[in-house]
């Protein structure tokens, strides 16, 4: 039989690898939609997208391969192709300028939120969805793949197109961001910091 | 320690930052090695312990208070329909 770089899949196995590779993740990639436009109804136009463009390219689906990261990766693409294009986005950061920034040595030196477990034990609201969410979407990006997700650097830097290296200093980042957002939330709260 | 002990350090010889070692830690992506290293480390390193701690707290919160979002019970429907509207 002549070997193929490309899977030929008959109608049958469509089906199945649809229904049984892609389909048990629509609860994380609907979460994953949502936390990317903040709009329920968004998420479900981009999930309906990205299941349908899915089931298009399967061929170029490898079986046996992570399923979940391919459809990840195609939502990401689908929401910044399709969705922020449409999506009227104001001030957007530059991310090149931020991580240039993040790579200097004046990093090192900034002063990490003083922020006490007890607290965050506290935070049993919104809080750190609300957190979440008040990020750029860049740096919630890679919270929500390692953090919600736990996909693994190298994953994830399949799934952004992104050297790991700028996964890791992005991830870094955001986590600082998130804390000091949650550390304004501890102070709201009556906890002291330093 | 010396930094020529430290398996965290780069071939480049560029040092890890504690918050560095400590989030490769969190994030599991260590090889043994390290992750011998940075626990002996984090025994006499009062801030990577406090932020481990703190660290790893945040990581919980996310994974139990961000991931409700489910989808719609009528998606998977929607989708399939979709799909077979098309196929037809």
């Amino acid at each position: 039989m002549e070997e193929s770089a490309r899977p030929i899949y008959t109608e049958a196995e469509k089906q199945e690898i649809f229904d049984k590779e892609f389909l048990p993740h629509i609860h994380a990639m609907y979460n994953f939609g949502y936390r990317l436009t903040l709009e329920r109804d968004d998420a479900k136009d981009l999930v309906q997208d990205t299941y349908f463009k899915a089931f298009r390219f399967i061929e170029s689906f490898q079986k046996g391969t992570n399923a979940k990261a391919w459809l990840f990766r195609i939502l990401k693409n689908s929401f910044i192709n399709d969705y922020r294009k449409k999506a009227k986005e104001p001030g957007k950061v530059d991310y090149q300028e931020v991580e240039s920034y993040y790579n200097s040595d004046d990093v090192h030196r900034q002063i990490t939120p003083d922020l006490r477990v007890e607290a965050l034990k506290d935070m049993i609201g919104d809080e750190i969805s609300n957190a979440l969410n008040s990020l750029d979407v860049d740096f919630r990006t890679v919270i929500i793949l390692c953090d919600l997700e736990g996909f693994k650097y190298e994953e994830m830097a399949k799934i952004l197109d992104i050297p790991i290296g700028t996964v890791r200093s992005r991830l870094h980042r955001a986590r600082h961001l998130l804390k000091e957002k949650l550390s304004e939330y501890a102070r709201s709260m009556g906890y002291k910091t330093a | 320690m010396s930094d020529s002990t430290n398996p965290f350090t780069s071939p480049s010889g560029k040092r890890a930052t504690c918050m560095e070692m400590l989030q490769l830690y969190l994030d599991g992506e260590v090889t043994q090695e390290q992750r011998a290293y940075f626990l002996h480390h984090m025994d006499m390193c009062m801030p990577c312990f406090k932020g481990y701690q703190v660290d790893m707290a945040i990581k919980e919160l996310l994974k139990t208070r961000c991931c409700g979002e489910g989808a719609p019970g009528d998606l998977v429907q929607q989708i399939k329909a979709q799909i077979a509207q098309q196929n037809s």
